[in-house]
């Protein structure tokens, strides 16, 4: 089948009009040796045979018939059933960027509030939804730091940001000629101050942490930034954007770049996409940043307006001289993030912050119960480490046969910390569920 | 006045509920030095208000559904439903990126099978679909002609050779690579300039950054005379593959001689572009590249698909896990309902509506190219200069009746330029309609200018003042705003 509304009586018209009789004779500019012949049977499929096949895919997924304690940048939350029904609205869906802004209000709008929302939850100066992702957010805001340090050639990283992340840090910085020094973490999970304090030099453009940490540990930012601040390099927070319900703001902290990914708010999990990043900073960074930003003005009347503002900056009139090579901005995303944090809002933010938190504490207390199984100690969101007293694959195994995926088996990122898992626990976990949790984990270890 | 949700809070109001606490639960809570001090400043809205909010805003924005949208270079084609429904079904939409292989099979070979079709397609050898931007997706194929030149002890190659008439994005992903930019002219063909071309090959040139067709919607008849002067001069091909759709089982670009390209899934294969994104931007590349290709991947052992997370010689990840694949989900059914078949007929038909559309709105511009175009054309409107309205007038009229404006001002190279790309989903009514609103635009200009000069009239706002915006950024909600 095809979408195409066109049919032979047009066509003709069509190609009359032109003095044609092939639609080939306008292809006339395609050398013949590598142009192909026109098929000649149909392998398409009707909307039928293909929501069949798509049926037939999907049922290979077994994933939903466990309960699911994995997180580690990807987290199992309650999407309101708002969001859908307004990010599948045909002028939300199925308009662009909001090039023409006299036709977008909508949209521009839209994303004027969600910049407003991300600065009020990180209590940044400015914010934009123009990073895929939590990674490619963290290498756009260490690259905002580069710019405003042209002179200095290093960054420091906490080895505990997520290692993909760290990866696309370090891809993207690949051909900079940058150094990118890890600091590393203590056995609790959290980051080894003196560490720090040997590298951090006037060459330091800045540091990047990350808070709740991989592990799922909150880091003392106030120290890293009063560490850092002496030395001017710019402080770099990123973090589930969901623990600021709970724990303090980037802007209570005195960090200059707050960055993660608004997967938490509203966008499933979709095996791993799509997600969207945000970026927030001071407002000295503001001509910094990458991607779309939208502003507000008025017209000709004097009534408000919004439209894609401060585009010196971007790639469609910088070209090579530009902040980024982005022009994405991940406005539905967005969209489903904004309609999340508003649906929550002022109250019910902190407290589905403090939701999250408090079933983790409580399976986490629970499991020290057992003798024989290891935690760490230090503050936590709504993940933790856990260590069993089995091999990881043996725990992993006998927990799914419990219809339970118990959490990340860290090795697989960390090759040292064999046997640990992170276990994340969101406010889709009841205590029943945590409890069986827990006897599943006693069984093992008796 | 239109108001921000912001400004629309009351106090107590709200719209969420939670699971009831159990009285454990209560006895938890975090350090207090570690906690939120300041308070969250979101409004405090019910339910009814935010669903009104939202619905209301939605009539502030035109979108494919509701109008004719021939913005150049974007393809804003119908987005299938159907495409909505399947990425929507909860077994995959739970699917966590983590997710142990044997529990997500359905997942992988979807991704597996799709790129076998984009491979076939392409006329490439493999390929990723972890780039989740047709922008990342270029970062990831220069980042992997980078690594081949290292590889080979190839250092000296430091250049980056881009047309004048490229997307914007090309220059700037060149440059957040570390390559000197060297800017190739357009000839008056439209073409690229051949003799420029070959001055600036050299043992410094590591490839040349095209989309063919161009950005003025031309097919480079040189094409495998440029790919065999770069290859010679030991330099790779990028193919941006935003203009994709009138290539479709048409013309391969493995075939054209590229080596590496991206595809931008949110404009040839149909899936939403959600007032900007998110989109995906899978690349394919050539068998001697394919080592380079980031991770994760995908392979097949018999009947199991598994991913691969380690390789000595790629460039590593480029995203947090394996790209946007409910966007990926969306594209392999459209591609699979269409079919080899149902994919030439969309290239004949985009080039068929774009050529039936040029020739009939000719008469009121000017045509800088007057040999056929493909997908999307260029005219000019700079004859309407002498009665003060410039390009940038006629598209905000275009949007008092009813039609988004087509792309303007880009390509850079072209005076007062249009791109219109109508794609292959309008109907010749349509077609019409536009050619009648354009007609009525010139009478317009010559008999009362300052009428379009002004526009538009009928939308929600009138003409923004963005040099304000500009200069006095206001970029979020404030309280005493």
């Amino acid at each position: 089948m095809d979408y195409i509304s066109n049919q032979e009586p047009q066509i003709q018209e069509m190609l009359q009009f032109l003095g044609i009789t092939d639609v080939d004779a306008l292809f006339a500019d395609i050398p013949a040796q590598i142009k192909l012949a026109r098929p000649t049977v149909d392998d398409g499929l009707s909307e039928y045979e293909g929501s069949k096949l798509i049926k037939s895919l999907a049922a290979k997924n077994t994933f939903s018939d466990y309960e699911n304690y994995l997180g580690a940048g990807a987290y199992e939350h309650y999407i309101p059933a708002l969001t859908g029904a307004i990010c599948s609205k045909s002028e939300f869906l199925t308009s662009y960027t909001p090039y023409q802004p006299e036709a977008s209000q909508g949209m521009l709008q839209i994303i004027f509030e969600f910049q407003s929302a991300i600065c009020a939850l990180t209590g940044m100066d400015v914010a934009n939804a123009s990073a895929y992702d939590g990674a490619s957010a963290c290498a756009e805001a260490v690259l905002i730091a580069l710019r405003s340090h042209p002179e200095r050639k290093k960054i420091l990283m906490g080895a505990s940001v997520h290692p993909n992340y760290q990866a696309v840090v370090e891809q993207y910085l690949a051909e900079h000629g940058i150094d990118i020094v890890k600091i590393p973490f203590g056995v609790s999970g959290e980051l080894d101050f003196d560490a720090l304090k040997s590298q951090l030099d006037a060459q330091t453009a800045a540091i990047l942490i990350q808070s709740p940490n991989f592990f799922g540990n909150i880091e003392n930012m106030k120290q890293v930034v009063a560490l850092t601040k002496p030395f001017e390099a710019l402080v770099i927070h990123c973090a589930n954007p969901l623990s600021y319900g709970l724990f303090a703001p980037p802007g209570e902290l005195g960090v200059d770049i707050a960055i993660g990914d608004c997967q938490p708010f509203g966008l499933a999990l979709n095996y791993g996409g799509p997600y969207a990043g945000y970026v927030a900073c001071k407002q000295a960074l503001l001509r910094q940043l990458p991607g779309r930003i939208v502003g507000e003005t008025v017209d000709k009347q004097g009534r408000r307006g919004f439209v894609l503002t401060l585009q010196a900056r971007e790639q469609h009139i910088r070209r090579e001289k530009a902040t980024s090579n982005i022009c994405t901005n991940q406005a539905l995303a967005a969209l489903a993030s904004l309609i999340v944090m508003l649906w929550y809002g002022k109250e019910g933010l902190p407290q589905l912050a403090l939701t999250n938190y408090q079933r983790a504490a409580y399976l986490k207390q629970q499991l020290e119960k057992i003798s024989g199984i290891e935690t760490t100690s230090g503050a936590i969101f709504n993940e933790f480490l856990v260590k069993f007293p089995h091999s990881a694959a043996h725990v992993q195994h006998y927990f799914r046969k419990h219809h339970i995926e118990l959490g990340l088996a860290v090795d697989s990122f960390y090759p040292n910390l064999s046997n640990w898992f992170l276990v994340t626990v969101t406010e889709t976990k009841s205590k029943m569920q945590l409890d069986r949790y827990v006897s599943v984990a006693k069984e093992l270890s008796v | 006045m239109s108001q921000t949700i912001f400004e629309k809070s009351q106090a107590k109001q709200r719209a969420y509920s939670l699971p009831a606490e159990d009285p454990v639960f209560a006895a938890f809570s975090p350090p207090k030095d570690l906690c939120r001090a300041t308070p969250l400043l979101l409004p405090e809205v019910s339910e009814l208000d935010l669903t009104r909010h939202f619905s209301q805003l939605a009539h502030k924005n035109m979108s494919i559904d509701t109008h004719f949208y021939p913005l150049g270079s974007c393809t804003m084609k119908l987005n299938p439903r159907i495409n909505e429904w399947a990425a929507s079904l909860p077994e995959f939409t739970h699917c966590h990126p983590l997710a142990p292989n044997e529990s997500v099979q359905g997942c992988l070979q979807i991704i597996y099978d799709f790129l076998e079709i984009l491979c076939k397609i392409s006329g490439m050898a493999a390929g990723t679909l972890v780039p989740n931007a047709g922008a990342q997706g270029e970062f990831t194929g220069i980042r992997m002609i980078a690594d081949y030149h290292k590889k080979r002890g190839d250092h000296n190659r430091c250049e980056m050779l881009i047309p004048d008439s490229a997307h914007g994005t090309n220059p700037a992903t060149a440059a957040m690579n570390g390559y000197k930019l060297i800017s190739i002219r357009t000839d008056e063909n439209g073409d690229m300039d051949l003799q420029q071309l070959e001055a600036s090959l050299s043992k410094r040139t590591a490839g040349l950054m095209l989309t063919n067709p161009n950005t003025l919607g031309l097919f480079s008849p040189a094409i495998l005379k440029i790919s065999s002067l770069v290859h010679q001069s030991g330099g790779l091909l990028y193919y941006d593959g935003a203009n994709l759709n009138p290539m479709l089982n048409l013309a391969r670009p493995g075939d054209m001689g590229f080596d590496v390209m991206h595809i931008n899934l949110h404009k040839t294969f149909s899936t939403p572009h959600g007032g900007g994104g998110p989109g995906a931007g899978p690349v394919l590349c050539s068998q001697q590249l394919e080592e380079f290709l980031p991770m994760p991947r995908v392979i097949k052992h018999g009947e199991e698909y598994r991913l691969q997370n380690h390789s000595k010689t790629s460039i590593g990840n480029i995203a947090s896990f394996q790209g946007n694949f409910g966007i990926c989900l969306r594209a392999y059914l459209y591609a699979k309902l269409h079919g080899h078949y149902g994919l030439r007929k969309i290239a004949e038909q985009s080039v068929l509506n774009a050529n039936y559309l040029k020739n009939k709105l000719a008469p009121f511009f000017k045509v800088p190219f007057p040999q056929p175009c493909m997908h999307e054309f260029v005219l000019q409107a700079d004859q309407y200069l002498s009665k003060g309205v410039r390009v940038l007038d006629i598209a905000k009229r275009l949007l008092d009746y009813g039609v988004h404006a087509p792309t303007i001002y880009f390509p850079l190279i072209i005076k007062e330029c249009m791109l219109i790309e109508p794609t292959e989903t309008e109907s010749k009514a349509t077609l019409d309609q536009f050619v009648r609103i354009i007609e009525v635009i010139v009478n317009e200009i010559e008999t009362q200018p300052e009428l379009v000069q002004n526009a538009p009239y009928t939308l929600t706002v009138s003409r923004l003042d963005e040099v304000k915006a500009a200069r006095f950024p206001i970029l979020k909600h404030t309280v005493d705003h």
